[in-house]
């Protein structure tokens, strides 16, 4: 039985690592600025495509761009020149959305994956993208349900891609689901002039709202002000239903969000997908991997709209419900090889044994481990402080410039 | 003297400049990203120096309109 590929964000460098140290099938990125997380100031660019293409490919994960805004004329000579380098580099995907995007890959015999802002619902659809890519995200709004009769039914009539092998479909498995179908809404541009279809949300859905009638000035009650956000999409408590459905991609989201995101949710479905398969995938551990990614950023979760539509499931708050985070400490300044300690100069609040420490960097991922011994200014102490010089053994090499942070933990707004 | 600048690599050419001021903003076809023209490349910064006050309400409004806020025009 082909196993589910787990695939990861990969906003920057750090994320990349920490995708591939934790055990993602594929990864997917955006270079330049027609990807829809265009206003992040962390994309890629052009020259990054080796580089990704090296890193991933050193440890077989398969490499995806992201290449999925609304396309205008001025945008065409871009657009093949991205699709153009990232033949060149051997990336093994083009996500698409636009047709004149489908079509450029097409003619350099890029394989084409079919973006979930197409909004794919029904088996004739998947006929029609069928003539041009191998890979398809159906729209978040279908149930398991539709998407196993999806499924069936490509097995059934034998549908394939240009690549000749049955077509694949991939659905998001986990991370953050927004008021708009698939993603399609015009809400920041209205309000900002800045459209999420060109990769530039300004997540005004997320902001409390209250309700007024025009003519009576009458205020209406509801009680949670958040009507337009919904909780995030988390799938690790179902993953055996969503196995059954036939899928044979699961998409992580959250190109924006922080290394250690990428670190936890990843490690999280790789544990989890993995025990699907040896038939050990229980209640009991479902709960502990989701204390773990309560941890890290997250609106609450539901399960989307996968087992069929539920009112209510609003987040009750404008940001992150995560029971941990992080707090800046100071950075990298020299890695000792051969006993495997780091040393750090603290540049804010203290550091002590026994505290959870995360360090990132852009070749370093980001790794997360408990102070067991310490050495403060060359002294053995439990205590450093700002201003201090401290070394730790780590037993994994760090790199001048990285970043020292303390996991504390995140008291959360009722 | 009217001063514009444009942080250019931050464009993700949503091509609202060009309908606001289309005297003083184009998209380049060769990568998508809006072009003051005339203007002096400094670090990345496009500025055009222009003694021509009547183009300040154009670009003022293309300056609001900018998604990513990299247009910016003073009057000195």
């Amino acid at each position: 039985m082909q196993k589910i590929e787990l695939m990861a964000p990969a906003g920057n460098f750090e994320s990349l690592q920490a995708a591939l140290d934790n055990g993602a099938d594929s990864i997917y990125f955006g270079v330049e600025q027609l990807n829809m997380r265009a206003r992040a100031s962390i994309n890629f660019t052009l020259g990054d495509l080796a580089e990704i293409s090296k890193r991933c490919k050193a440890k077989n994960v398969r490499t995806y761009l992201t290449l999925n805004t609304i396309i205008y004329d001025h945008d065409l000579s871009i657009v093949k020149t991205l699709i153009n380098k990232a033949k060149e580099a051997d990336i093994t995907a083009v996500i698409a959305m636009d047709q004149a995007v489908i079509m450029a890959a097409r003619e350099v015999g890029m394989e084409v994956h079919i973006s979930t802002q197409i909004n794919i619902t029904n088996i004739e659809t998947v006929k029609f993208y069928a003539l041009f890519a191998d890979t398809m995200v159906l729209s978040r709004e279908l149930s398991l349900r539709q998407v196993k009769k999806i499924t069936e039914l490509i097995e059934k009539e034998q549908i394939k891609g240009p690549s000749g092998k049955l077509i694949e479909i991939e659905i998001f498995g986990h991370g953050a689901l927004c008021m708009a179908v698939s993603g399609k809404c015009y809400m920041s541009l209205h309000a900002y002039n800045s459209s999420a279809n060109r990769g530039a949300c300004k997540q005004n859905c997320r902001k409390k709202y209250t309700v007024i009638e025009q003519e009576t000035g009458f205020e209406m009650e509801i009680d949670n002000e958040y009507i337009m956000s919904p909780k995030d999409l988390c799938t690790i408590d179902i993953l055996d239903q969503v196995a059954d459905a036939g899928i044979k991609v699961l998409k992580i989201e959250g190109r924006g969000r922080a290394p250690e995101y990428v670190a936890k949710v990843i490690k999280c479905y790789r544990e989890a997908i993995d025990s699907l398969y040896a038939e050990t995938y229980q209640k009991e551990q479902v709960v502990i991997w989701m204390q773990e990614l309560e941890k890290v950023y997250n609106r609450g979760f539901w399960n989307g709209y996968y087992l069929g539509q539920k009112l209510g499931e609003w987040s009750n708050g404008s940001g992150s419900h995560a029971t941990q985070k992080k707090v800046y400490i100071g950075k990298g300044t020299h890695f000792f090889p051969k006993p495997q300690i780091g040393e750090f100069k603290i540049e804010a609040f203290d550091i002590a044994v026994g505290d959870t420490i995360l360090i990132t960097g852009p070749t370093t991922g980001a790794k997360e481990l408990e102070v067991g011994d310490m050495m403060v200014n060359d002294q053995k102490s439990s205590k450093g402080t700002k201003g201090d010089l401290v070394t730790i053994p780590l037993g994994f090499r760090i790199r001048p410039s990285d970043k020292l942070y303390k996991i504390v933990e995140n008291k959360v707004e009722a | 003297m009217v001063v514009i600048t444009l942080q250019r690599n931050k464009c993700i050419g949503c091509n609202y400049c060009v309908e606001l001021a289309p005297n003083q903003f184009q998209m380049s076809k060769k990568d998508g990203k809006s072009v003051l023209l005339h203007s002096t490349d400094k670090k990345g910064f496009f500025t055009l120096k222009s003694n021509e006050n009547d183009i300040l309400e154009a670009c003022e409004n293309a300056s609001k309109a900018c998604p990513v806020k990299i247009i910016s025009v003073k009057l000195v």
